[in-house]
């Protein structure tokens, strides 16, 4: 399993387009959340923790079709022959991409909320806005992560980049876009995706009461983890069922 | 498995069926391809040839039936580069990853040292362009590649799928050479191909499968019988 998990994470490092994507990934939420906090787009309320995570719907889209596309491209490529073949065991191979994903995402995930804490703390005027607490941009992380084995999981399912980028999008953008046409329902699919994940976690005032998950931001982030999940034990199934 | 073992696995073939979507691809197909000979595999387009190296190398399922390597399935051996190196397309590399950046990866999933890639690179003849990307290669160049990613575990079996194709003619006498090596040296080789002068040329044993089924599976002399490879061939699948 620590070999092929290592031969995953060669495989993004072995590749320019891979690896400049993961950057590429990992600089869109500090550089948009730097656009919001230095054209003056935060509010008196907002603190430096939740101008940080003001680019987090853009780093989820990052590193989501970007697991999505790496994922796929093992298919479309057909590279995905030597894969199988090096490391026949299907149970091994998902284990070891999930690992290497989730890997790849946490960290980027990570230096992307320090780096735009950072940033928009260094641009925003002194005195005016308060810290906040750095700790909730941490949900920022787990839904990168979470938002990445998502993509990663449809990439294999589908075997499609386009496709699977698609989701991706849709996974993020939909709940919050539809939510008014769910009814009751709009507190759990809405509360729980990614992006409302984030806000709940970083400045809850700022969403309607109806778009707040049941049992607060650490409830709706455990049941965003919890969904991820499912999806990766369908893309597993589907690698052990489809592919041999 | 133990070192003598690893270098002496036979591929076995029993009763496979395949059926997709109602059609019958592979019809109980039973051959054995033997440690120390080079087995060709035999057949129109669209016999089952690729099907069947795909469910000796757990790629495809079977409906029913087995294929195993070493006496188990391959995906059941712990180290399955040492096991069985597989040549099934000369696109399995990604066309922006260097030559010495896909043998690395190949490497690093089965816990070789560093030293298998250069080796493998010189093995097949691509040292000299190891840090181009596989998609500026020429066909020949990435075909000698993919068996540089099937021999780089120095496995007991090797499963070659059309590896002739984009070769010029001094590489197609390299791989007959090093095919025959291999053999002598106690690895198992099947090789499927359309060239019937390199079968006759340095393999020992034919299976010919004509529309999912094994229609003849023996010693090379048996099958032609003083004939031609491929007058005997086309006699048996075209019956003229």
């Amino acid at each position: 399993m620590r070999a092929a998990w290592r031969a995953e994470l060669l495989k993004v490092a072995t590749v320019r387009g891979q690896w400049l994507g993961a950057v590429i990934a990992m600089l869109a939420l500090p550089a948009v959340s730097l656009l919001v906090a230095a054209t003056g787009g935060l509010g008196t309320g907002d603190t430096v923790t939740s101008g940080a995570a003001t680019g987090s719907v853009a780093g989820l889209l990052a590193f989501g079709i970007w697991a999505a596309t790496v994922a796929a491209g093992e298919y479309a490529q057909q590279t995905m022959v030597v894969s199988l073949t090096t490391v026949p065991r299907r149970s091994v191979l998902f284990s070891a991409k999930l690992a290497a994903m989730g890997c790849i995402a946490a960290v980027g995930g990570l230096v992307s909320v320090v780096t735009a804490w950072l940033v928009v703390w260094a641009v925003l005027p002194t005195g005016v806005h308060h810290s906040g607490d750095p700790l909730a941009l941490v949900s920022v992380v787990l839904a990168i992560v979470a938002v990445s084995v998502l993509g990663l999981a449809v990439g294999l399912m589908s075997k499609s980049p386009a496709a699977s980028a698609s989701i991706v999008v849709v996974a993020v953008l939909l709940p919050k876009a539809a939510g008014g046409l769910l009814g009751g329902l709009q507190r759990w699919v809405v509360g729980a995706s990614p992006g409302t994940v984030i806000t709940q976690a970083v400045g809850g005032a700022q969403l309607p009461h109806n778009q707040m998950f049941p049992g607060g931001a650490a409830a709706a982030t455990v049941t965003m983890l919890l969904v991820a999940t499912v999806v990766a034990v369908g893309g597993a199934l589907t690698l052990l069922r489809r592919d041999g | 498995m133990a070192e003598g073992e690893r270098r002496t696995a036979a591929i076995v073939v029993e009763d496979a069926t395949k059926v997709i979507d109602g059609v019958t691809v592979l019809d109980g197909v039973s051959f054995a391809a033997l440690p120390g000979r080079v087995t060709a595999f035999v057949g129109p387009n669209g016999a089952g040839k690729t099907t069947t190296l795909r469910a000796i190398l757990g790629i495809d399922h079977l409906t029913s039936g087995r294929a195993i390597i070493g006496g188990r399935p391959f995906r059941e051996h712990r180290r399955p580069v040492q096991v069985a190196g597989a040549l099934l397309t000369p696109d399995a590399a990604h066309p922006r990853r260097t030559a010495r950046g896909h043998l690395t990866v190949v490497a690093a999933s089965n816990d070789l040292p560093r030293s298998a890639v250069d080796a493998a690179l010189h093995l097949v003849g691509i040292a000299d362009i190891a840090d181009l990307p596989a998609g500026q290669m020429s066909l020949g160049m990435r075909q000698r590649l993919a068996l540089g990613t099937a021999l780089i575990g120095d496995p007991a079996v090797l499963i070659l799928d059309e590896p002739h194709n984009g070769l010029d003619a001094g590489a197609i006498r390299w791989l007959r050479v090093i095919l025959r090596e291999l053999a002598d040296g106690g690895r198992t080789v099947l090789v499927s191909t359309h060239l019937m002068t390199e079968i006759e040329a340095f393999c020992d044993d034919v299976v010919v499968i004509d529309q999912g089924r094994v229609v003849m599976a023996g010693p090379l002399g048996h099958f032609v019988g003083g004939e031609s490879m491929e007058q005997r061939y086309l006699d048996m699948v075209e019956g003229g």
